[in-house]
């Protein structure tokens, strides 16, 4: 049958793309740990990865120095790049579909600003809540980017009925606006160099965070990844208006809290351990989705491998441009982000005045 | 299959389904009717469960509605409604695996043989499998209307529930669309219960109807509760005919505008123009007459404005005389849509016009008779086959405002007033040898201008009907002495 063959043909399409995704991810990894001011050869390189993960080293001699800078700083450097891009287009994925809207991203539907707030108030004023622990700051962050969520639907509920593509990104950036200012006024009270800690830490950024933030980020990841991933079809069936997925179905009210509360999760979590980068939830689905087509069965893990290769490669550019200075990761995503996505926009244009 | 119970129901704290009862068969076809506003879709919103239930009860094959949950309602029931957004580049193909949601198991839900079965075969009969991978949104509406169905029927589902599936098809698709529901309801006993706009589409493919008014059934009925016109201009205050369908006995309703006519007649007299001709009559009138014919084209009851009489030669023979006429009216630049045609072999010279004015109505009869083949319709012989033409043809225009009864009163008054013609003319049938009532090929057609009051009767026991039979009396009374003395004039030379 001639289905049946195009049909093995797109799933061998879609095993390639997977491939070649994780392969991506690799390279830019490897290179991630080998681009630097202090070159280790690649053989010693895997040597230490494999030491410390399972024991099995073939070298001797290794100065610690350089088993301190591959092991201590530039591998949960490279593993936090990922970790926090695969989260921030997992999540851009996730809201696109589920509000319809390609605009849609935890930047611009303001959950990243709402994130970043609760995080600024924890950093600035030392918040520590004892049941929580070293997890004060990613879940105070989380139910940051979760109240903000909620403020930006409430707002939309209030001034129209549908969930209009427009009024969602007017809202967003209303709430964001908001938000915004009141970091600002915080800034403000404070002295001058707390002022500048967080001015940079605004701006995003994977540097010097070690172990300890990987550890904060992969509980919520892992959660919010679970989350999200179990939802394909959800999402799926949500391109056809929430009341036609109701009607094959789908619960679409539970759907869209379990939905929301993995986007939520994955943002905050992000946000928490790297400020807010802009950009990668936007533009990493939109350049998945041409190549996949929208179904969220390939659109989703393939977004998240995607956008974690993406923000590796940025944070090397981002430390290497200017070196030995470096840029924040935040200006690096948006310098790339921001004409791709333009060119996005306009193609789409372009594509349904041609329909 | 269905069952609503004393449903109350709508938004807020108003009602706007105010208790309604209905029971759905299995593999039966409703059509919900009602004008807009009359709750149809809140109504509709009560079954799928979109709108709580303020009172009263729905369920299906027994069980309670809301007792369902979302999975086995959607086995059971699927909706297709008149939006038809979808958001993403999704292929025709994913549209319609969406379908196969509710049936979907395992963790890893992927698509199942048997679910890829189910959507080759709606695909298949759906017609939509040529553009399967194309994407949804490059795909015209009434394809995309027919994909929603495919993903619709992909559910094998019991009952569908359909809100103006057809609402901007054209006739094409909307056709095409309740075909393929028909033939799934006949074949397969789906039960569909539809909101239907068009009540002439509703009347050609329900087995039931309801008619909604104000939140409250008028009527539950077969599709010959369409035919009380009373009703349905009291739910739609629109003006409504039922007619029959010419070739199904099905009602399908016409209605009637509001604006008037402004373009009014003047004088009858002068709203007409006769040309005559060796080939051809032709009466044209600036309006067109409501008209009761039996001539080779342009025969029923029609609204006609060109009448025309083709003369023919004496041993015309033709299979298809309504091809000619339309051809020979083409030559002369009469539109045949809008006309009646007749033919005769007498000479078109010989033609006789009579008016008469009664009170206010004038009646004006155009007959050319010949009666060659004078027959006695009482007589024992056998109708004759071979034909020839020589025939009575009789055009009757009145100036007044006939039911389509009093059409067919008209055309028997017309009919005995020729007939007491030819008695009294001691015109017989050759083989019988017996008084003859007319020729074996005799076209008649009353042609009315529909002002003033409208008259149901027109037979000889009113003013009119006496009037239709006087002037048809006297103009062939006149013809077939024309026809005797130019068949004595031939004969002598």
């Amino acid at each position: 049958m001639q289905n049946s063959s195009t049909r093995k043909f797109s799933s061998k399409k879609f095993v390639w793309l997977y491939v070649l995704c994780g392969g991506f991810v690799l390279g830019t990894a490897l290179l991630g740990l080998l681009v630097s001011s202090v070159s280790v050869p690649i053989p010693t390189i895997f040597h230490i990865i494999f030491e410390n993960t399972i024991n099995m080293g073939w070298l001797e001699d290794i100065p610690p120095n350089v088993e301190s800078i591959i092991w201590n700083i530039r591998i949960p450097r490279v593993l936090l790049a990922f970790f926090v891009g695969a989260s921030l287009a997992l999540a851009g994925a996730a809201f696109q579909g589920l509000l319809r809207n390609p605009l849609a991203d935890p930047y611009t539907i303001g959950v990243s600003s709402g994130a970043a707030l609760g995080a600024v108030i924890v950093l600035f004023f030392q918040i520590n809540i004892a049941v929580l622990g070293g997890y004060t700051l990613p879940i105070i962050a989380i139910i940051g980017g979760f109240v903000a969520l909620l403020v930006v639907f409430g707002l939309v509920r209030l001034s129209s009925r549908s969930l209009a593509i427009e009024t969602i990104i007017l809202a967003g950036i209303i709430v964001s606006a908001f938000i915004g200012s009141i970091i600002s006024l915080i800034i403000a009270l404070g002295d001058r160099d707390s002022m500048v800690q967080i001015i940079y830490w605004l701006y995003g950024s994977v540097r010097m965070r070690g172990w300890s933030h990987v550890q904060l980020i992969i509980p919520f990841m892992v959660t919010g990844t679970f989350i999200l991933l179990m939802h394909f079809r959800e999402l799926n069936a949500l391109a056809l208006g929430e009341e036609a997925a109701e009607h094959i179905g789908v619960n679409v009210n539970r759907g869209k809290v379990w939905i929301l509360i993995g986007a939520s999760l994955l943002t905050g979590s992000a946000v928490a351990v790297s400020g807010s980068i802009g950009f990668v939830g936007l533009v990493i689905p939109h350049l998945v989705r041409l190549v996949t087509g929208p179904n969220h069965r390939h659109v989703l893990p393939l977004s998240m491998l995607t956008g974690g290769a993406f923000l590796i490669l940025a944070d090397l550019v981002a430390r290497t441009i200017i070196a030995p200075k470096e840029l924040p990761i935040g200006v690096i995503t948006a310098l790339i982000g921001a004409p791709v996505f333009a060119i996005l926009l306009i193609r789409e244009r372009i594509g349904k005045g041609a329909k | 299959m269905l069952s609503l119970k004393n449903v109350v129901g709508g938004y807020s704290n108003t009602p706007i389904i105010k208790g309604i009862d209905l029971a759905i068969e299995k593999g039966e076809f409703f059509a919900l009717l009602g004008p807009n506003g009359s709750g149809k879709t809140t109504l509709f919103k009560l079954i799928t469960g979109q709108l709580p239930l303020q009172k009263g009860e729905v369920s299906l094959s027994g069980q309670s509605l809301p007792s369902f949950t979302k999975l086995e309602k959607a086995k059971k029931i699927a909706v297709l409604s008149q939006e038809a957004h979808v958001s993403f580049d999704y292929t025709v193909e994913e549209i319609i695996s969406l379908g196969r949601y509710p049936h979907q198991k395992g963790f890893l839900k992927k698509l199942s043989k048997e679910d890829w079965n189910v959507i080759e075969n709606v695909m298949e009969i759906t017609k939509t499998k040529q553009f399967q991978k194309t994407q949804f949104r490059m795909i015209s509406g009434g394809e995309k209307q027919r994909v929603l169905l495919a993903k619709a029927l992909a559910q094998e589902p019991e009952m569908l529930l359909l809100d103006e599936p057809t609402n901007h098809l054209d006739i094409k698709h909307t056709f095409q669309m309740i075909d393929l529901l028909k033939k799934w309801q006949q074949t397969k006993g789906l039960t569909i219960f539809a909101i239907l706009h068009d009540l002439n589409v509703a009347s050609l493919y329900a087995d039931r109807v309801g008619l909604l008014h104000h939140g409250k059934f008028l009527e539950v009925g077969d599709i010959n509760t369409l035919r009380k016109e009373d009703q349905l201009e009291k739910v739609y205050e629109v003006q409504v005919k039922t007619q029959s369908h010419p070739t199904i006995p099905k009602p399908q309703l016409l209605m009637t505008p509001n604006y008037v006519q402004t373009n009014e007649w003047r004088n009858f007299s002068e709203s007409f123009s006769i040309e005559q001709n060796e080939k051809y009559i032709h009466l044209q009138f600036n309006q067109p007459l409501r008209t009761i014919s039996n001539g080779v084209i342009g025969e029923g009851i029609q609204w006609i404005q060109h009448f025309c009489n083709f003369h023919v030669e004496k041993h015309y023979h033709c299979s298809e005389p309504d091809k000619d006429i339309r051809n020979w009216m083409e030559e002369y630049n009469i539109p045949h849509h809008q006309a009646v045609g007749m033919m005769t072999a007498v000479k078109l010279e010989d033609m006789v016009v009579c008016t008469k004015r009664m009170e206010d109505i004038s009646i004006m009869a155009v007959v050319t008779a010949g009666i060659g083949n004078a027959v006695d319709i009482s007589s024992k012989e056998e109708a004759r086959q071979d034909v020839k033409i020589g025939t009575i043809n009789t055009m009757v225009f009145i100036d007044a405002h006939f039911s389509d009864g009093a059409l067919v009163n008209g055309i028997m008054s017309a009919t005995e007033g020729k007939v007491k013609a030819l008695q009294d003319l001691q015109i017989k049938d050759p083989l019988s040898n017996t008084l003859a009532s007319g020729t074996s090929t005799d076209s008649l057609l009353l042609a009315v201008t529909q002002q003033g009051e409208s008259t149901p009767y027109a037979g000889s026991g009113t003013l009119v009907g006496k009037g239709i039979g006087e002037v048809v009396y006297e103009a062939t009374a006149k013809a077939v002495k024309k026809y005797w003395k130019r068949v004595k004039v031939n004969d002598i030379s």
